[in-house]
């Protein structure tokens, strides 16, 4: 009776916990949906969700398009990049990152970044003014330049005059990646002292369409006066704060999941995130102000990121100056320790070619640097063989005693200096191992849209194929909890194997969780990258065949392993 | 305050990760028992160093067998 009182309950636990589960992946380490779906047995790409369509201007929404036609350009053009500076305004407001698709589909068009205002998901770089005793240009103001089109060793130059004679000049710079260089000058051609100062923005008019989380920063994104900054989030500027970061040296912007704009000016700036009159998510700064007399001229310097968050490139723009400029990538606590894992699996995706096969080889010399550890397990239990008359023994005098039964087993290991145990240190070794992976491949834009073999297009989004509508047969979507996919159904399984071939439980109940544990296990890795769960079937493999090889080696048969039977 | 914290955090391992992990005790009493009694006997920084110093020997070549807070 009690029993199945105690079955009910851990029925209705676990249903609660799975479904609490599915919503807490989901909230705290969300992975991308997936890329593809399967429809009639047909892999087809599912299309990007988008930032939702508000107004940055009382303006109808206008196609981007229609507004691109309307406004007078110089365009972008570099292996990296191609889009048109607005003229109207002096903005950066147009630019596709060509080296990343919207989609997996072949015809996918590249990332959209950044966008004009008055049309759908606006998002543009500004770099302007503020004056003093003359005008400053604003959105307004129409610049001249002296080229049609910017390309890498081909800087154009915007210029512009108010009528009282100042003359703002803005040349923009681009290389072959994802970094323009803007020099400001003020030039005061008026008879009387002006005060300027140079300032830059990013503003967006929607959120990101990607999830923030507490294992990664998607929002408003900098670094002051030498130190990271992950705090300030969406939320904070809806409730109408403003974070402003005064007289600091460092870069501030927005950053996506994999994707960064990012303002450094040179020189210390007084920074500030927060939300604008027209509802826009805004990041900016402003350098010191500078008194110009007549005939005088100010010029100043910054750079301006817009591109995919790629470790390499960032770490050379922090070479070249930008201060902590990897820590764009927000790899949280473990820094130190998630970056020679990073390094290593980027090392075997460039040598290998695939990133699936890059997991599996990681995983590989992860176990290869453990398998001392189980080497001497076996060793121990090899060892143990040969005392088990002594341990018989024991077992018979107590019998009645479970307690103290294992007692004197411990006893006898430590006489004999052997123990079958491999202790805890390892298994908490292995903690932050398994982490570093989850948050590498979380992070990393170097495995997004990158297929394994099969039926697996993308890595970094949850496996697409599940049982649950017959592959794609059925036309429905099941509910996220229901659409397991088949690798953690893999998961599952090879866990399963797995752990029959490691040491039993002695404890009943243990031997309980331990039956369930692989099932609910499928549940647990099914909201997680694909990435991470081929990672874990091979680390599930690798112990099968380590245990197997081990078995083998050391001459031990299973039940040498279970050497308290109770 | 912080050993309550720590204590908890032990507590909290042997209910959860311990209950489905291997057995891999290798000293009575375990690593997360002694955890607790060296930070309830000790306090934070040093029960909690004492805690951390038990886990560094509990390895395949580390020590075994009865160890308990001194």
């Amino acid at each position: 009776m009690n029993d199945s009182k105690n079955l009910i309950l851990a029925v209705v636990l676990s249903a609660l916990v799975l479904l609490g589960w599915t919503w807490a992946a989901n909230k705290y380490f969300p992975s991308n949906p997936p890329t593809t779906k399967v429809v009639n047995g047909k892999q087809v790409p599912v299309p990007e969700p988008q930032a939702q369509p508000v107004p940055t201007t009382p303006k109808a929404l206008q196609s981007r398009e229609q507004v691109l036609a309307s406004t007078p350009r110089v365009q972008i053009r570099t292996p990296s990049l191609a889009g048109s500076i607005n003229l109207k305004g002096a903005q950066i407001d147009d630019l596709q990152l060509l080296r990343q698709k919207e989609t997996i589909a072949k015809d996918s068009p590249p990332v959209q970044l950044l966008a004009p205002l008055g049309t759908p998901g606006a998002y543009i770089a500004q770099f302007g003014w503020a004056a003093q005793g003359t005008a400053a240009p604003d959105l307004n103001t129409v610049w001249t330049a002296d080229s049609q089109t910017l390309t890498p060793g081909h800087p154009v130059t915007l210029s512009t005059q108010t009528p009282d004679g100042v003359r703002y000049q803005t040349k923009i710079s681009v290389d072959d990646d994802y970094l323009f260089t803007v020099q400001q000058s003020a030039n005061n051609g008026s008879d009387k002292p002006v005060v300027v100062r140079p300032i830059g923005l990013v503003s967006r008019a929607t959120k990101s369409p990607d999830p923030d989380s507490w294992t990664n920063q998607v929002g408003p994104i900098g670094v002051f006066d030498g130190k990271a900054n992950y705090d300030v989030n969406w939320k904070d500027l809806d409730e109408g704060r403003t974070e402003a970061f005064n007289n600091v040296p460092g870069w501030l912007g927005f950053t996506d999941k994999y994707w960064l704009t990012a303002l450094a000016p040179q020189g210390t700036m007084t920074g500030e995130f927060r939300r604008n009159t027209t509802g826009a998510y805004q990041a900016d700064y402003a350098l010191a102000p500078a008194s110009l007399a007549p005939g005088q001229t100010l010029t100043s310097k910054a750079s301006f990121f817009a591109g995919a968050k790629e470790k390499p490139l960032l770490n050379r723009y922090e070479q070249a100056g930008i201060p902590k400029f990897s820590y764009a990538i927000d790899w949280g606590w473990f820094h130190w320790f998630m970056i020679p894992i990073f390094d290593l699996l980027l090392f075997l995706f460039h040598t290998l070619g695939n990133f699936g096969v890059a997991i599996i080889c990681l995983t590989l010399i992860v176990r290869g640097i453990m398998f001392p550890i189980a080497q001497k397990q076996f060793q121990s239990m090899a060892a143990m063989r040969k005392l088990q008359p002594k341990m018989k023994a024991i077992q018979e005098r107590y019998k009645e005693d479970k307690a103290r039964q294992q007692q004197e087993i411990l006893k006898l290991y430590q006489a004999e200096k052997i123990n079958p145990a491999a202790g805890c240190l390892p298994i908490l070794l292995q903690i932050p191992v398994f982490y570093a992976l989850y948050k590498v491949l979380l992070v990393s834009v170097e495995m997004r849209h990158q297929p394994f073999v099969l039926w697996i297009k993308d890595l970094s989004a949850r496996d697409p194929l599940t049982p649950v509508n017959l592959f794609g047969l059925l036309h429905f979507a099941p509910p996220a909890i229901l659409a397991i996919g088949v690798l953690p159904i893999f998961v599952g399984a090879t866990q399963w194997m797995s752990m029959k071939l490691n040491p039993q439980p002695m404890d009943p109940a243990q031997a309980q969780v331990f039956a369930i544990m692989p099932w609910f296990l499928v549940f647990i890795m099914a909201p997680f990258a694909a990435g991470l769960q081929l990672y874990w079937i091979t680390n599930n493999l690798l112990t099968i065949a380590q245990q197997w090889f081990l078995y083998r080696k050391y001459g031990l048969h299973l039940s040498d392993t279970h050497p308290v039977h109770t | 305050m912080i050993a309550q914290l720590m204590i908890l955090v032990a507590k909290a391992w042997q209910k959860g990760p311990s209950q489905v992990l291997p057995p891999s005790c290798r000293y009575q009493p375990s690593c997360s028992a002694y955890a607790i009694t060296a930070i309830q006997r000790y306090g934070a920084a040093r029960g909690g160093w004492m805690a951390l110093k038990r886990i560094g020997r509990c390895h395949p070549w580390g020590g075994q067998g009865y160890d308990p807070v001194p």
